[in-house]
């Protein structure tokens, strides 16, 4: 039941583009198409899952055990960037035809604030849901990053949508996308209370 | 100040940080990916925009392709002509085997506009690619040009424009060739021309003459005057439309000349 209350909440009720608000730059620029969309949702799938069990290892393991709490911020980011950087080389040179579907993806999510957002959560211990192990920690991330590629798969939906559409001048491009974003996370509030 | 408490931290990071460079020095010597010198050769020679003109992802893909002898050099349409010709001695392709390459522009094969019959009224807000859906547009020639400008949305250079005569005209001083006008026309009449060519026909039409005459004034009848009286035989009719060869066609302008309908055009004189 609570790795049930943990995918619900990650993917829906505090899904993190539409709740939190974290990621918003790779959910303007990349979901201009539901394909290129969707691989960039796999990516950050990727990334997430991976990310929050190191660094949930790293933090209960070497952080809290010497003390260190406040470089949590700075040791993920070193942490979580160059992990980017080793998975980018070892799925080139191990598996080429993944590498051609997420590669180009894989270095803009490197300092993504929403995988940032997702390890720093997983460490948070006054949550409504708390944490504490590192299996729950990967089904949160992994959970966090589906949640995301719902939110960006469908905006990319209606953004095909709407470059046929007759906007008024001003609001074409982004500021039509941001208002669509704003009715989509309001639509999600929706989901808030069922947890 | 607890300046011990500083050294610990700053060590740590200083830890960390090492440790994650070495791990990610090692793993990139032992995992790199054997890349193709010539690839890279022929790569670093393209023109690196990744326009996407060539209808590949980037030029990385293009020069792949290139490599593997799918496409020709000419499928770019950006790369500087000197460029070209190194990238052809790089795939060993000199003298009589190099690819020409020559520059192309846009042009748009119809001179239909206020000439062309309408087959009905159409008041309201549609740029060409909307007002096709409906009954594919108000011209009444299948190939006229709508003259709503969704190449001159579409050209990023602003070389595309719809005349006083109510259809588009590419200027070439600004046309880089990227085909973007070429893929969002809905009645796909522009197409790309060699920069040597002299002549054109300003019609897509491929039907009879007498269908022709019956929509548009400026159409191409079909009557095969052009081809009869071409000194160089360089034009022949095929499906109702004269093709020119432009490696034979010497630029005469007798063609021009001679077309009844004139929609056989001399490019320098449109622009």
């Amino acid at each position: 039941m609570e790795y049930f209350l943990i995918i619900l909440g990650a993917v829906l009720v505090n899904n993190f583009v539409l709740n939190r608000f974290l990621g918003i730059c790779p959910l303007l620029g990349v979901a201009k198409s539901t394909e290129t969309a969707f691989c960039m949702g796999l990516a950050v799938i990727f990334v997430m899952s991976i990310a929050s069990v190191v660094t949930y290892i790293i933090y209960f393991y070497v952080l809290v055990n010497l003390g260190l709490e406040y470089l949590t911020t700075v040791s993920f980011i070193l942490v979580i960037a160059s992990l980017v950087q080793i998975v980018e080389m070892i799925v080139k040179k191990f598996t080429p035809s993944l590498y051609n579907a997420l590669g180009v993806y894989l270095p803009l999510i490197t300092t993504n604030c929403a995988v940032m957002g997702v390890a720093l959560l997983n460490i948070d211990t006054g949550a409504e849901i708390v944490i504490d192990n590192v299996l729950k920690a990967f089904i949160n991330g992994f959970a966090s990053g589906a949640g995301f590629m719902i939110a960006i798969v469908l905006l990319a939906g209606i953004r095909e949508k709407l470059e046929r559409a007759r906007i008024p001048a001003p609001f074409k491009g982004f500021p039509i996308t941001l208002i669509t974003a704003s009715i989509m996370a309001m639509a999600f509030a929706a989901f808030g209370g069922i947890i | 100040m607890n300046f011990i408490d500083i050294l610990i931290g700053s060590a740590f990071l200083l830890f960390l940080g090492a440790l994650l460079a070495t791990l990610i020095v090692i793993i990139s010597k032992k995992l790199a990916v054997e890349k193709n010198a010539q690839l890279e050769e022929i790569r670093n020679h393209l023109s690196g925009a990744n326009c996407g003109a060539c209808g590949f992802a980037g030029c990385d893909a293009f020069a792949e392709a290139l490599y593997n002898k799918k496409i020709t050099i000419n499928d770019c349409p950006i790369t500087s002509k000197q460029k070209k010709d190194e990238i052809n001695i790089i795939l060993g392709l000199s003298g009589e085997n190099s690819q020409k390459s020559e520059k192309t522009y846009a042009i748009v094969h119809c001179n239909g506009g206020n000439a062309c019959r309408d087959k009905f009224d159409y008041h309201g807000y549609g740029d060409c690619k909307t007002a096709e859906l409906i009954a594919g547009g108000r011209k009444a020639c299948y190939t006229g040009c709508l003259g709503q400008g969704t190449c001159v949305d579409k050209c990023p250079n602003y070389a595309i424009e719809v005349n006083d005569k109510g259809y588009s005209q590419v200027y070439r001083e600004y046309c880089t060739s990227c085909g973007l006008c070429i893929t969002n026309c809905p009645k796909s009449i522009i197409k790309r021309i060699r920069a040597s060519a002299k002549v054109y026909c300003a019609c897509s039409n491929h039907d009879k003459g007498k269908e022709v005459s019956s929509v548009c004034k400026n159409g191409c009848i079909a009557c095969g005057i052009c081809a009869k009286n071409c000194p160089e035989k360089a034009i022949t009719i095929i499906d109702n439309l004269p093709v020119f060869d432009y490696d034979k066609c010497s630029g005469c302008g007798i063609c021009v000349k001679k077309c009844p309908t004139h929609c056989i055009k001399e490019i320098d004189k449109i622009n």
